[in-house]
């Protein structure tokens, strides 16, 4: 099993200079600690560039090797970098470097391709040459299968497309589980005695051919060979195209899920558009609906003045009617001097009448028409001011204001929003975004006629197949001694690629249930739910969890699709052929402390050496220490020097 | 003998303030904005200055068609006896101070809205 002893930078990433971190030699786990930004990744990504001469990005796509070298060395113009691991495999000691290094006559690089990689190999001190190194990889790390060894926290979501067996990613998935599983094996063993049982059958129709009475046979044998050559030839090339253009959906798939949002953006410009013109036309008719009540807006503002105007005015005017209606009494008097008192109706005696005269001051014709103009001009005014007053309805202005306000914020907040779509949608190709989705349907249709094409070239095979089985049958009837030694042959190897064939069958299923035994006991271990009793597999190595009334639950959290998908990571460790180390980046950043503490003491029960690239909240070093005990063999940290140089220093005791 | 105005004007360092306070103000005409000008200056009860030759705009029969206007002056400023001639310095009065206070905070809505 490949056991990590050491690792060594060269101005990789973060880590400028010549670097190393020392792994202990006995089982257990080591953890290094380091902020975000700090080299965790890059840690992840030196042991896959040692391996594989690849570095990923977040985006799981390949990172320009350009981009790896330490920017500070680079600004310094020194370019380039190199990584070494120090393992063990089945007993022997292995040193494997790898460099990324300027080509001759290049000073200043811009891209991968002013770089070389140089590797080597050396076994238990001695340098392998290219094709046996090569050879030595492949055999200890895989590339295909190195996802379940060295992994980010973050992808194991993708585990969850195995419920599916409908996605690329669940079905290359699947794939990788059943290399890791060693199925391959099986599967090529199969295939090999699929083509001896072919030849073989092809020499007996040939036996048959070369004698009188088998000849009839022997041609229809020889003819339906040829027809399932054909066929199997024809099922190899729809197979292939199949494949072929299933990875053209997906990439469409990823180009248009990223066109989806283009195209959603474009659709939501529009719609935006409308409401544009909906506020606008709203707007025009509000404006011209508070341009008519401001009309009056200066009344509005002198609401308070007029009233108390008016007031004055009013006062002066009953006491002007007073006066008047006062004057109008006694001059009716004096006009009717003589006359009976209107109040009792009895005779006014002279007397009386002379002192009454005496007493009244009648107003003087002068005097009543300047209080009648009087009267009337204040009755003017006041009647303006009356007009004037209600015309100033300040709290109608106000609720018209703050409705064209309101419409003006909303298309102004509409507004910007069309130009942060416009910003985002700037450079976009609407064509190309109608080609893809043009593509997107034609590769459907595509892949519909290749099945429909496959399912008809397996059933002529399987008709091809009966009746060469029939033929052979009648075949057998007839002893000819050069056919019977051909026909024991081709026996013998349809006999063993049928065993082979129930065999790949028998292992998947022993495999699946093995697989689902163990990821059951580390989801036990794992889960902080009491009534979850274990997980339950599928065909494509999905785990759902189950129920203790064995029901199964049907969805999960982001932390749940991570303790299942690090049960299977244990599970395909404790059945794979090949094993390893694990190296996992940030595998507890979407679980509580309650799993983390969990997935921590079950970790040295998942493989022998363990790798956690953690930051201090994640997995606080108090947690780690108390749960891991003994098994925790190393402690490290990744000290900040400046924003591109970081430092391993060992944690002391 | 009448010697009130005829016409009311504007002083030509008011023109563009008043073209301004119609703007932001939302009125539908410079009429409508000086007489807002004219409220303003009564509002805030402040002393009239003087003005320099003014430009005639309106004649008093746009700006008073029903009289009403000098019935309401007369009514505000009894011992005034040219209420049109009054109306025409409180506009301009109006309009220089109404620029001067939208030009220091720029809200109208607060200048029409708030009681002094």
């Amino acid at each position: 099993m490949l056991q990590i002893k050491a690792l060594h930078l060269e101005n990789f990433g973060p880590f400028k200079g010549r670097q190393i971190i020392n792994f202990s030699s006995d089982d257990g786990v080591t953890i290094i600690y380091g902020e975000n930004m700090r080299g965790k990744t890059s840690l992840l990504n030196a042991i896959r560039f040692v391996f594989f001469g690849k570095v990923i990005g977040r985006s799981t796509k390949n990172m320009p090797l350009h981009k790896v070298g330490n920017w500070e060395e680079a600004s310094a113009g020194r370019y380039g970098f190199s990584v070494r691991l120090d393992f063990d495999d089945s007993g022997h000691n292995y040193e494997l470097t790898r460099r990324c290094v300027l080509k001759s006559g290049i000073s200043a690089p811009s891209s991968d391709d002013d770089y070389g990689i140089e590797h080597y190999l050396k076994k238990d001190g001695d340098v392998l040459g290219p094709q046996q190194s090569q050879a030595e990889l492949k055999r200890i790390l895989p590339e295909q299968i190195s996802r379940f060894f060295l992994f980010d926290g973050e992808l194991l979501q993708e585990y969850e497309d195995l419920l599916s067996s409908e996605t690329d990613m669940g079905r290359k998935i699947s794939e990788a589980i059943e290399r890791i599983l060693g199925v391959p094996v099986l599967t090529s063993a199969r295939a090999t005695l699929h083509h001896l049982k072919e030849k073989s059958e092809h020499r007996e129709a040939t036996a048959a051919q070369g004698d009188q009475k088998t000849r009839e046979f022997g041609n229809q044998l020889a003819d339906l060979h040829a027809q399932r050559k054909e066929l199997g030839k024809e099922l190899e090339r729809l197979e292939s195209d199949l494949d072929r253009a299933r990875s053209q959906k997906a990439s469409l798939e990823e180009a248009m899920k990223k066109k989806e949002r283009v195209a959603a953006l474009l659709e939501k410009r529009d719609t935006i558009e409308k409401l544009l013109k909906q506020i606008e036309s709203k707007r025009v008719a509000k404006e011209s609906e508070v341009q008519q009540a401001m009309s009056s807006a200066w009344c509005a503002l002198l609401t308070e003045t007029l009233r108390e105007t008016n007031k004055s005015l009013r006062a002066r005017e009953s006491t002007l009617q007073t006066e008047l209606m006062r004057a109008d009494v006694l001059k009716s008097l004096q006009v009717n001097a003589g006359a009976a008192c209107p109040a009792c109706m009895q005779d006014v005696s002279s007397e009386a009448q002379e002192r009454l005269l005496a007493s009244l001051h009648c107003l003087s014709i002068t005097d009543r028409s300047e209080k009648d103009r009087e009267l009337s001009t204040l009755r003017r005014k006041i009647t303006a001011l009356q007009q004037h007053e209600e015309s100033g309805r300040a709290a109608v202005l106000k609720v018209l204001w703050n409705g064209l306000e309101e419409i003006l914020i909303d298309y102004s907040a509409k507004r910007s929003e069309r130009e942060e779509i416009d910003k985002q949608l700037e450079n976009v190709d609407e064509e190309a975004l109608r080609k893809t989705k043009f593509d997107f349907e034609n590769i459907i249709r595509q892949i519909d006629v290749i099945e429909k094409g496959i399912t008809k070239t397996r059933a002529t095979l399987d008709e091809n197949i009966s009746d060469t089985e029939a033929i052979q049958k009648r075949l057998n009837k007839l002893s000819i001694g050069s056919v019977d030694g051909e026909r024991k042959r081709r026996q013998f190897f349809s006999d063993l690629h049928s065993l082979f064939k129930d065999a790949v069958g028998a292992y998947r299923e022993q495999l699946r249930k093995r697989v689902e035994a163990d990821a059951s006991t580390h989801f036990q271990a794992l889960t902080t739910e009491p009534e979850y009793a274990g997980l339950q597999i599928n065909g494509s190595y999905g785990l759902t969890i189950r129920h203790r009334d064995g029901s199964l639950i049907p969805v999960r959290s982001a932390g749940a699709e991570h303790v299942v998908a690090l049960c299977l990571m244990g599970a395909l460790q404790n059945n794979a052929p090949l094993r390893g180390p694990i190296v996992i980046d940030s595998p507890f950043g979407r679980l509580d402390r309650g799993h983390t503490r969990n997935i921590v003491r079950a970790l040295p029960t998942m493989t022998k050496q363990v790798v956690l690239l953690v930051y201090d909240d994640e997995l606080p070093p108090d947690l780690a220490r108390s749960e891991l005990k003994g098994k925790l063999r190393g402690e490290w940290m990744l000290e900040r020097v400046t924003a591109r140089h970081t430092n391993l220093a060992a944690l002391k005791e | 003998m009448n010697s009130d105005k005829k016409t009311i004007g504007i002083a030509a360092s008011n023109a563009s303030a008043l073209a301004n306070i119609a703007s932001i103000g939302r009125f539908a005409s410079e009429l409508d904005a000086a007489k807002f000008a004219m409220a303003y200056t009564i509002k805030e009860e402040v002393s009239i200055g003087s003005f320099d030759s003014v430009d005639t705009k309106w004649n008093v029969g746009s700006f008073d068609p029903d009289g009403s206007m000098r019935s309401l002056l007369e009514a505000l400023f009894p011992d005034t006896t040219e209420p049109y001639r009054l109306a025409e310095s409180l506009m301009n009065e109006g309009i220089k101070r109404l620029d001067e206070a939208l030009s220091s905070n720029g809200d109208f809505y607060e200048t029409l809205f708030s009681s002094k």
